[in-house]
């Protein structure tokens, strides 16, 4: 039965051919939308990292026109004492413009065993930092004061660059890069900085020095859970003060991820509505193919029942006969979905292509199975004696 | 081979009702060629819908081989004309978009068997009315008299005991006409098929062993 229908829909390619074209677009739209949230998904799935709950972030353009360095490096320890003096601050540190879910990024690449890994998050972080943002430790330490006179560079990296640079082993107490220029004191748990749905990526993390003074221009401040809009104009107060000449903004960490969330969801709900029209397009365009087909087709499902076939076997045809077709458009659609992994297009794990395949085709198949299955219904109940007496 | 027993078949609708046939009552034996007569709307394609139980009728009772078919089941009833009986039409009812010997093989899908032996059943079939030259044709490149040929082949490629034909020479020429009747009675001769086989022509019904006239939904012959 199944040869026969595949007989007969291949015979009738030339009719099918526009409905098997708009199924085979639906099918690569489909196929973009379900990478992108299969991709989402399974960073969603990821721990954040880092606790950004009660976290404030403090903006301010940095105000000391100063060339000593040490002078400004005791202005800030200064301020550090000031900020964490308040009851209601845990912990303070001073950082550059990246902080969790901003826009800003800084990056680096650094070569290593005659290879280049680029793409690295750089984050010039204090002693602090770890404890304001609460970083899982899954080796070694973080920075203290005796790293300032380090021989070598100290440098705390995440769990996706030691992978990368020493696979499954241990990296603390390794130095890396083609000079041998930093050596890892700690590996963190990766930290989505960019919000839920973005990949945390390769970071590390660099101790701040006087040399690096300048581009702190963002301080993370942890407070306690009371902490509220009479103590966040209290610690505006204390810092515009302390920053006369500076424009001071404060944020939450909570209300930046937010944010950052939607931006990344941004493309996926367009791409999601796009493809919502074209799933519409494609179902009203198979249901009315089906019921146009059931009325053209009168006759034929009339000889089908005289010469043996039941009502249940007519609309299983029907329904069958959607499915041969929409396994042409899924075929083309596969052929061309499996180029992503081959060719590494956009670098997503091949698992995330694989799973959105499949995701693809299962959905296509159940919009067919849908749309096919109340003309198929409607062809059973048409009466053998009626149909062969119309042509 | 087909008993009718007192049959009536009433078509309702929300507003007309209309006697299609009354008090038939008809015995077709085994082997029997038989012609139904009678002018358009007499009932002579709906008495062939219930002898080949494409329909069932308001009263009376239809036996087929011995068997009440009146309360089987759909599944059962598909199964006893895919088994038992054989179609023939006016218009050929061919599916276009298949090939002649798929055309052919369309009973024998409904059953169990393998693709090799449907194949070789409809070439058989085909060869018997002579178009095994267009097993690969499609229906649209043959004449008139071949469709009717291919139908006819579709029609015997199960071996049934029966042929229902509802005015098989009704859109054929007389030449084309003639081949097709001296197909069915070389059927019924020599395979002993029973045919019950609905005609306006009447040189057509003199060829059959019996005929039987309708009027008005009534047997007056």
């Amino acid at each position: 039965m199944f040869r026969h229908l595949f007989k007969l829909m291949w015979n009738k390619k030339k009719q099918n051919f526009l409905l098997m074209t708009e199924m085979f677009v639906s099918f690569l739209v489909v196929f973009a939308v379900m990478t992108i949230s299969v991709y989402y998904y399974g960073n969603y799935r990821k721990p954040v990292g880092m606790d950004y709950e009660n976290v404030w972030v403090v903006n301010y353009s940095n105000p000391l026109k100063t060339d000593n360095k040490d002078s400004i490096w005791l202005f800030y320890e200064a301020l550090q004492r000031t900020v964490k003096a308040l009851p209601q601050v845990r912990e303070v540190s001073f950082t550059t413009s990246n902080v969790p879910f901003a826009s800003a990024t800084i990056m680096n690449g650094v070569g290593h065993k005659g290879r280049m890994i680029s793409n690295i998050n750089w984050y010039n972080v204090d002693d602090n930092y770890q404890r304001v943002l609460d970083l899982k430790l899954l080796e070694g330490r973080w920075f203290n004061k005796q790293d300032a006179v380090a021989p070598v560079k100290p440098v705390v990296i995440n769990a996706t660059l030691r992978e990368e640079l020493f696979g499954n082993e241990p990296a603390t107490g390794r130095q890396y890069g083609d000079d041998k220029q930093s050596r890892v004191i700690g590996v963190v748990q990766d930290v989505k900085m960019k919000g839920d749905y973005t990949v945390a990526g390769r970071a590390v993390y660099n101790r701040t020095d006087t040399a690096s003074l300048g581009g702190m221009e963002k301080m993370l401040v942890r407070v306690t859970p009371d902490a509220n809009l009479a103590f966040e104009g209290r610690l505006y107060k204390t810092i515009s003060t302390a920053l006369k000449t500076a424009n001071v903004e404060i944020e939450h960490l909570t209300d930046k991820r937010g944010s950052m969330n939607n931006m990344s969801l941004m493309p996926m709900i367009i791409l999601s509505i796009v493809a919502g029209f074209l799933i519409i397009n494609v179902a009203l365009g198979l249901f009315g193919v089906l019921w146009y087909n059931i009325n053209k087709r009168r006759a034929e499902i009339g000889l089908r029942r005289a010469v043996g076939a039941t009502g249940r076997s007519v609309s299983l045809q029907l329904i069958t006969e959607a499915l041969i077709l929409s396994t042409f458009s899924v075929i083309a659609g596969v052929f061309f979905a499996v180029q992503f992994p081959l060719l590494n297009v956009f670098d997503l794990p091949a698992m995330v292509y694989v799973a959105a395949i499949v995701l693809s085709v299962l959905f296509i198949y159940l919009l067919v199975l849908i749309c096919a299955f109340y003309p198929g219904r409607q062809a059973a109940a048409v009466y053998p004696a009626v149909a062969l007496h119309e042509d | 081979m087909i008993h009718l027993q007192n049959i009536e078949k009433v078509y309702r609708t929300d507003t007309v009702e209309t006697l299609a046939l009354h008090n038939i009552s008809l015995q077709v034996e085994k082997g029997e060629f038989l012609s139904i007569m009678g002018p358009s709307g007499c009932g002579k394609s709906t008495m062939l819908n219930l002898m080949g139980l494409l329909d069932a009728p308001t009263r009376g009772a239809v036996k087929i081989a011995g068997t009440k078919l009146e309360h089987l089941p759909d599944a059962k009833l598909a199964e006893f004309r895919n088994r038992k009986i054989g179609f023939i039409f006016q218009s050929y009812h061919l599916i276009n978009d298949l090939r002649v010997v798929d055309n052919v093989e369309l009973p024998l899908i409904y059953r169990k068997g393998a693709a090799k032996e449907r194949k070789q059943l409809a070439t058989e079939a085909l060869q018997k009315v002579g178009l095994s030259n267009r097993l690969k044709h499609f229906p649209k490149q043959l004449s008139g008299g071949q469709k009717q040929r291919v139908a006819i082949a579709r029609a015997i490629a199960g071996r049934p005991e029966i042929i229902l034909a509802d005015e098989p020479t009704g859109n054929l020429d007389s030449v084309m006409g003639n081949e097709v009747m001296d197909i069915l009675l070389h059927l019924n001769r020599t395979e002993g098929t029973t045919i019950v086989m609905v005609t306006h022509d009447e040189q057509m019904a003199r060829k059959t062993h019996r005929l039987v006239r309708l009027f008005d939904g009534s047997q007056v012959q």
